[in-house]
């Protein structure tokens, strides 16, 4: 963990630091536009969308490099977060016990270290997710030279971006409902960056217990 | 808008109603190629390019007559050509003209996502509207016939229209009108049938093909240009005309069941988190149980 | 054509040889496929290469260039041993019954009778019929002892004539008789010696013979068959014999003058026919008139020397229709030379020009090189890319003093100085000038185009010419008046012929086409009368048709033939009626189509002896008893009131009356039959005689351009065609071809190939003896190697389109070769056509 003081002397606890949260709003902004402009391709009903968007052309240009900027936010986040996104012994326990945690009975689940395993699915899916509907992104995106004897690449593209997608969507509805509404606090920490240090002990106990030691080891 | 809009049988990317859903003409029109008095003369190529106002592009010789490897964006007409030599060891020179089938059940139209970006008449006639083309290429996808091409400055795609244009006044397309040895005929879709069966049957009788058939795929629900065949049971050997084709299954999946899943999944995941909330409301965090998150450790 | 193109959809089966209609008449061949699809008709396609022609076709079958002898010698041999022949017309419709000369002697050394091998000429005093009567079932003996004996020391030798009352056998028994001859001939062309030379392996070749003649099986005369060829026959050192071999096995079948049926030439352009109408070739003048030499002193001796005189059996009527040969000529040197030609002075024949040399294309260019000839106007074609090893015809323009060309694009032949390999050093020191005359193209232009089918179309002008470029007439227009000036005032050697020149037109400087077409048409000088039916033509008005020419000057008349095209009831060839009452596609109100409106000519030989149609269901003429005349859904070619009982022969215009198996003297330089002769570069020696390989006739130049291969150094078989994709040496100025064919090619075996290690699009050298030409290689399996008289022969074949001049070209996408670079200066005797169809070459990579 780097040498930032995250034990703000506000009293504070810095969740994010400025360069994560940057990157959590450059993949968060791109993906909400790559989103509603999807949408728009997916469903007729959905398609005013891309006429609100600027119109349906414009919304057909700009997806994939959207899309670019996203896997660019994507390919921050994992070269930020993946060592801290590595599955631990102790996930097993947390999902174990993942009924209290949807109940919000948050006492009778384990500590969570920097992230959650929760935290981590979301990670981890939107960074596999990601890759999948780069690649099949790349092919949709210029079909025109793709060859006829490689139509198999088309045809597996067009399924497997809206698949790859609902799943991101899935994962991006638990992912905004947890950060807005359930998880009080947790919106203002992509924000300011900081946290309580009531929050980050009840949420991410581990972690926090960790900010503690170090900082003592500091002093 | 003229009347033609009324008899609009499909849209692609269409919410609403399609005004002429349902609608069944007593005449569906129909191109028949009778690929054996094809003579590869091409003047249904210079025909198309010429009434449809495109202009010349530079190509390659490539060991072929043919004009181009395949149709293009600007050229929509193209006769392939194929050496084949039969099992006695005679040889066949296989000339066929390669355009829009006019599928029944076209591939391009489930694919495409634009509101009536591709549509398809009462008539049969599948036609683009480029101005409500977005460039995404999902017809490219969607064809089995590998028809559609994109064009990058005007970022969209064009195919053969049937000469909608021409139809649409009471015309034959251009194409037929070119065609010297009546290689080419039009008219209604039964009558061309009845045509190419007859031919077919005259190949099979007095030319020595007992293969000869006509070429009307059912798996697109057959085509609006059917061809008459030496060998309809090796299409393929005609540049490539797929000897089943259908719309692709991954096309067919992804706008059929993915669909109806995807939209079940986005909405139940929708309100579940709302229910959730409702039920459980959020995760509170007192501000004095610092230090004292006891956990189960 | 003796038909026209419409009417091949009336045919039962086509033998498409020595052309590819398909690629380079694809709209004259939807009939060939409506044969097919209405009539079941078969289509045999024999030629070097599988064409898209052969596409279309029943049957293939792979020939090498230059031995179409062969192989429709064997077809005659085939259909007379498997009786599959037309007996009763051959007896009536031919010259099978007529007696052959004794001492007539069949080529069986390569040489007929007469060969002088010192000039390299036929004494063709024994091509000749017997003189005699009916001599069926009698002997030799007794011909002679009838036959009038020649006098043994003539004091001067006249010129050997047919006579006037042949000896004939309608047994066809007698040994001389021309069915024996012709039989004896073609013996020698046995399927396995027709496999020696063609290449076409005997099992095939009995398909072919076999499905051809199946149209005559057992004799049954209802089916009718077809005979299609181009330039593939006519470019050879034996074209006409070619062309000769197929007219014979029509007569031999039965199939002249029938619907669906005759000798069918497709021409290459699209006024061809019009050309050769106007006197295309040196000996001829318009209309097919021979043309004067100098030993014709004056008119009489002429038309002496030009007018034929029937020759037949005594008991059958011939119409001898060139008869006529005076009222012809005398009305077209009154349309040549007008007022000045009178009675009393030969109706200016003098002003004539009398060539007393071959003057055809290749002597031209050849007499260029050696300095006689200095100047050249070229209109209306690509003299450096037409003829054949233009490196010579390059160098021939080098030593002219001026040139002029009239085109519409920058051609070669105007920029002859910029050809591949010429540096700009020696650029310099090329002292030709050249005139370059911007012309209008074809849709600037109005006049009359005269299709394959004889139809003589009137056209009309699209668009004017752009800029400066001036129609063709009045460019020769005001050559004529500028020279004509230039003799009144400067006097000259012989001004008459150019100031008496008959030049009546309502604009001198620009010439009217319309009036030129008048002109050709005729108009009477003076008040004419038709006594039997009492029909009166003022003077001034136009003429009906050539049956009102008159040898007395009262009527003028530019081309016989086109006599009819536009009379006073209107321009003829402007009509475009599409009335067919007889569906069978006659169309008699559409254009106009010589001679007199007759749409298949020998019209009468669709009928049995009795005047009934051989097929009741394909009615074109037929005897009306009670009219006492032939009617028809076609104009009768026969004299309309010969009642069949008198045995006129319906070809009229041959003084004999009949159809000719054999071409007695005069018709043909090179021999009464057809035989086989290798081209001048074979890969073999003849396998008929060995000692006499070549036509005897033929005659190679002298210049350091006329080199021939031999077989050791140049082992494959080269041909040149064209493609359906581009026109002649024009298109390549047109994008829109150039995107169909981008550019040059050689079509090449996949075995030769391999064996060369060259794959499809590289590119490849082929060379002859005479040139190098440069493209890429197509390798394809349309060409096969062939076995040839036991070696192993490959073919290749390459489009001539592509030259030094064009879009291409000049964007440098390809090597800037004529693919006449290869082709060698040598002709057929008889039509002076180059032989540009199977030539040696041998390919490498570039």
């Amino acid at each position: 963990m780097s040498s930032e003081p995250y034990l703000l002397p506000n009293g504070r606890v810095l969740r994010y630091s400025f360069r994560e949260r940057l990157v959590h709003w450059l993949a968060g902004v791109s993906y909400v536009y790559l989103l509603l402009t999807g949408l728009a391709f997916w469903s007729p009903w959905l398609f005013w969308i891309a006429v609100i968007l600027g119109g349906p052309t414009i919304s057909r240009e700009l997806h994939p490099w959207f899309g670019l900027v996203f896997v660019v936010g994507v390919s921050l986040m994992y070269s930020m977060w993946h060592r801290q996104m590595k599955e631990t012994p102790a996930d097993k326990a947390w999902w174990a016990s993942i009924g209290h945690y949807i109940r919000n009975e948050d006492d009778q689940i384990p500590s969570a270290d920097r992230f959650n395993p929760g935290q981590k699915l979301l990670f981890w899916g939107f960074f596999w997710n990601g890759i999948l509907l780069l690649l099949s992104g790349l092919i949709l995106w210029l079909p025109q030279h793709i060859s006829w004897n490689l139509r198999f690449l088309r045809l597996a593209a067009v399924f497997v971006h809206p698949v790859c997608a609902l799943a991101t969507i899935a994962l991006f509805i638990i992912h905004v409902y947890m950060g807005t509404a359930m998880e009080r606090g947790a919106f203002g920490s992509v924000i300011r960056g900081d946290v309580s240090r009531a929050w980050a002990n009840h949420h991410h106990h581990t972690w926090y217990e960790q900010l503690l030691r170090n900082s003592a080891e500091r002093k | 808008m003229s009347q033609a809009a009324t008899e609009l049988i499909r849209i692609s990317g269409h919410a609403g109603v399609v005004p002429g859903k349902g609608l069944n003409r007593e005449f569906q029109v129909c191109k028949l190629v009778d690929t054996t008095t094809c003579i590869g003369c091409k003047a249904c190529e210079v025909a198309c390019l010429e009434w449809n106002g495109y202009t010349f592009s530079e190509t390659t010789f490539d060991n072929t007559y043919q004009t181009m490897p395949e149709t293009a964006w600007n050229y929509w007409n193209l006769i392939k050509f194929n050496e084949h030599e039969r099992a006695d060891g005679t040889m066949m020179l296989l000339m066929r003209k390669d355009q829009c089938m006019h599928c029944a059940d076209p591939g391009c139209l489930a694919a495409c996502p634009a509101d009536a970006a591709i549509v398809q008449y009462a008539n049969g006639i599948v036609d683009f509207q480029e101005a409500n083309c977005i460039g995404c290429g999902y017809c490219m996808t969607g064809c089995p016939f590998n028809i559609p091409k994109f064009d990058p400055p005007s970022r969209k795609v064009f195919k053969c229209t049937l000469c909608n244009d021409r139809v649409s006044v009471g015309l034959e397309p251009a194409c037929i009108k070119a065609c010297p040895t009546g290689c080419l005929h039009f008219g209604t879709k039964s009558e061309m049938k009845e045509l190419a069966e007859t031919r077919a049957e005259q190949l099979r009788t007095n030319s020595g093909f007992q293969d000869a058939g006509v070429y009307d795929p059912a798996g697109v629900g057959g085509t609006h240009v059917i061809y008459v065949l030496h060998d309809a049971k090796n299409p393929e050997l005609y540049g490539g005309l797929p000897k089943d084709p259908t719309i692709p299954l991954s096309v067919r999946l992804w706008k059929g069941p993915l669909k109806w899943i995807g939209n079940f999944g986005i909405i139940f995941g929708a309100v579940g988190v709302f229910i959730h909330y409702l039920r459980f409301g959020p995760k509170v965090v007192k501000e004095d149980e610092q230090e004292s998150h006891g956990g189960t450790q | 054509m003796t038909n026209g193109w419409i009417d091949i959809k009336n045919t039962d089966m086509m033998l498409i040889m020595g052309g590819n209609p398909a690629e380079n008449h694809p709209c004259g061949f939807k009939w060939a496929m409506e044969a097919k699809r209405n009539r079941n008709a078969k289509l045999i396609s024999v030629d070097p290469r599988f064409t898209r022609t052969s596409a279309t076709a029943d049957l293939f079958v792979q020939i090498r260039a230059g031995t179409d002898i062969a192989f429709l010698g064997g077809l005659i041999r085939y259909a007379i041993e498997n009786n599959r022949i037309a007996k009763e017309y051959l007896v009536n419709y031919t010259n099978a019954a007529f007696i052959v000369k004794e001492g007539f002697k069949l080529p069986e050394d390569g040489l007929y009778s007469g060969f002088n091998a010192s000039t390299s000429a036929y004494d063709k005093t024994t091509w000749n019929y017997q003189e005699g009567g009916d001599f069926s079932g009698k002997t030799d003996a007794a011909i002679s002892a009838h036959a009038t004996p020649a006098p043994s020391h003539p004091a001067t030798p006249a010129p050997p004539a047919l006579p006037p009352n042949v000896a004939y056998d309608l047994t066809l028994q007698h040994p001389r008789c021309v069915f024996q001859l012709m039989k004896q001939q073609y013996s020698r062309y046995t399927p396995e010696t027709v496999e020696r030379i063609t290449g076409i392996p005997k099992d095939q070749y009995l398909k072919a013979v076999d499905l051809f003649t199946s149209v005559r099986k057992d004799g049954d005369m209802k089916k009718v068959a077809t005979i299609i060829y181009a330039v593939g026959w006519t470019q050879h050192t034996f074209g006409t014999q070619i062309i000769r071999t197929a007219a014979m096995i029509q007569l031999l079948l039965g199939n002249v003058g029938r619907a669906g049926g005759g000798v069918n030439a497709l021409r290459g352009h699209s006024n061809i026919q019009g050309a050769t109408d106007m006197a295309g070739l040196y000996d001829s003048l318009p209309g097919y008139l021979k043309a004067p030499v100098p030993d014709d002193k004056d008119l009489a001796t002429f038309l002496k020397r030009t007018t034929p005189t029937a020759s037949k059996p005594s008991v059958w009527d011939s119409m001898n229709y060139y008869a006529n040969t005076p009222k012809f000529m005398v009305s077209l040197l009154k349309s040549l030379y007008g007022d000045a030609a009178t009675k009393e002075n030969g109706f200016a024949f003098d002003y004539f020009p009398k060539a007393g040399q071959d003057c055809s294309w290749t002597h031209i260019w050849d007499d260029m090189y050696n300095d006689k000839i200095k100047g050249m106007l070229a209109f209306g074609m690509n003299g450096v890319m037409i003829g054949p090893d233009t490196n010579k015809n390059i160098n021939a323009l080098k030593k002219a003093d001026w040139l002029v060309v009239g085109e519409i694009y920058e051609d070669e032949t105007s920029e002859f100085w910029r050809a591949p390999g010429i540096t700009t050093e020696e650029q310099k020191n090329i002292k030709t000038t050249v005139y370059r005359l911007p012309c209008a193209g074809f849709a600037e232009k109005d006049g009359s185009m005269t299709n394959s089918a004889r139809w003589v179309t009137w056209k009309y002008a699209a668009v004017p010419p752009p800029g400066q470029a001036r129609l063709d007439q009045d460019i020769i227009a005001q050559i004529f008046l500028r020279v004509r000036d230039l003799y009144k005032k400067d006097g000259g050697k012989f001004p008459d012929p150019i100031l008496n020149l008959n030049w009546a037109y309502a604009d001198a400087a620009h010439p009217p086409l319309s009036q030129v077409a008048m002109e050709l048409n005729g108009r009477a000088l003076a008040d004419l009368k038709d006594e039997a039916t009492g029909q009166v033509i003022k003077a001034g008005q136009q003429l009906p048709g050539f049956a009102w020419l008159k040898d007395d000057g009262t009527t003028l008349c530019g081309n016989w033939i086109y006599s009819g095209c536009w009379t006073e009831a209107g321009a003829q060839i402007q009509r475009r009626g599409t009335e067919d009452p007889s569906g069978m596609g006659v169309f008699s109100n559409w254009s106009w189509s010589w001679p007199a409106n007759r749409r298949v000519l020998y019209n009468r030989a669709s009928c049995n002896p009795d005047g009934k149609p051989w097929d009741p269901e394909r009615k074109q003429v037929w005897w009306n008893e009670a009219a006492g005349k032939w009617v028809g859904n076609d104009v009768p070619d026969f004299k309309p009131d010969s009642h069949p009982k008198d045995h006129m022969g319906p070809f009229i215009m041959n003084p004999e009356g009949i159809g000719r198996l054999f071409a007695p003297i005069g018709v043909l330089a090179d021999g009464p039959f057809p035989e086989h002769y290798e081209p001048i570069e074979s890969p073999i020696k003849n396998p008929l005689h060995p000692d006499q390989s070549n036509n005897p006739l033929v005659k190679k130049f002298n210049t350091p351009y006329d080199k021939f291969g031999l077989p050791e150094e140049y082992s494959i078989v080269c041909t040149t065609y064209r493609l359906t994709e581009q026109y002649h040496y024009w298109t390549k100025n047109n994008p829109m071809n150039v995107q169909l064919i981008p550019e040059p090619f050689v079509e090449i075996p996949v075995e030769l190939a391999d064996e060369k290690g060259i794959r499809g699009t590289d590119k490849i050298k082929v060379i002859s003896a005479r040139g190098t030409y440069i493209a890429k290689a197509f390798v394809t399996r349309r060409l096969k190697p062939m076995m040839i008289d036991g070696k192993k022969v490959y073919q290749i074949g390459l489009p001539i389109h592509q030259g030094f001049r064009g879009i291409d070209e000049d964007e440098g996408r390809n090597a800037r070769t004529p693919a006449n670079l290869l082709t060698p200066t040598v002709t057929d005797p008889n039509a002076h056509t180059p032989e540009s169809k199977g030539f040696l070459v041998k390919v490498e990579k570039a």
